[in-house]
């Protein structure tokens, strides 16, 4: 039983693995932070938002939800904007603050691109890893 | 500002950070965390140069 397992092992604080979660996916690392891994925390924080800013700075395009084209198009869609929105409040700081870049097709933009959505799944890495800890499945 | 990095380095960049991130997840001591980003990066590399010259040759 999870519980048991996170009080058994003292190294990990007592967190609520789900508020663990939110708060992992939210901000990239404080889910390790809240578990006292701070070394951890602050390298995931990194290797997360330095993708995620390259990302921007090559004007890589967000992926948008569609409900046009075909299966292949809107999974391609539909997965892109769930590692978009992995990335948490860098996604939405970036589209609050109107992060609009140009419609064209340059391999920039696309590498860019692809550098948003790894630095989401990156997170979902972490995300998972924090889960793990909260629950004590691992220390 | 705007960036354009090529090819070579947006997939080395991708295999540093991919590497960082498995070793810090996968593993439980430093050393190993160390050890298998290590060899996470290495294997990037081997496909991502594996690969492009096995592209080349089907070119011709």
């Amino acid at each position: 039983m999870p519980a048991t397992s996170v009080s058994a092992n003292t190294s990990v604080p007592a967190r609520s693995p789900w508020l663990t979660v939110a708060l992992a996916w939210f901000v990239p690392g404080s889910g390790h932070f809240l578990l006292g891994r701070r070394g951890r925390a602050a390298i995931i924080f990194v290797t997360v938002l330095i993708p995620f800013i390259l990302g921007l700075l090559m004007r890589g395009p967000m992926f948008q939800p569609t409900s046009t084209g075909d299966v292949l198009s809107r999974a391609i869609q539909w997965g892109g904007l769930i590692a978009d929105v992995a990335n948490g409040l860098p996604y939405f700081l970036a589209v609050w603050f109107g992060y609009a870049p140009p419609d064209v097709a340059t391999h920039t933009c696309d590498y860019g691109s692809k550098l948003l959505v790894a630095a989401g799944l990156l997170n979902i890495l972490a995300v998972v890893d924090a889960y793990e800890i909260a629950t004590g499945q691992k220390d | 500002m705007n960036l354009s990095l090529n090819h070579l380095q947006i997939s080395l960049l991708f295999a540093l950070f991919a590497s960082v991130m498995l070793g810090l997840v996968t593993k439980r001591t430093d050393r190993a965390r160390v050890r298998y980003g290590l060899y996470c990066f290495g294997c990037f590399l081997l496909a991502l140069f594996g690969i492009s010259w096995f592209m080349r040759l089907l070119h011709g």
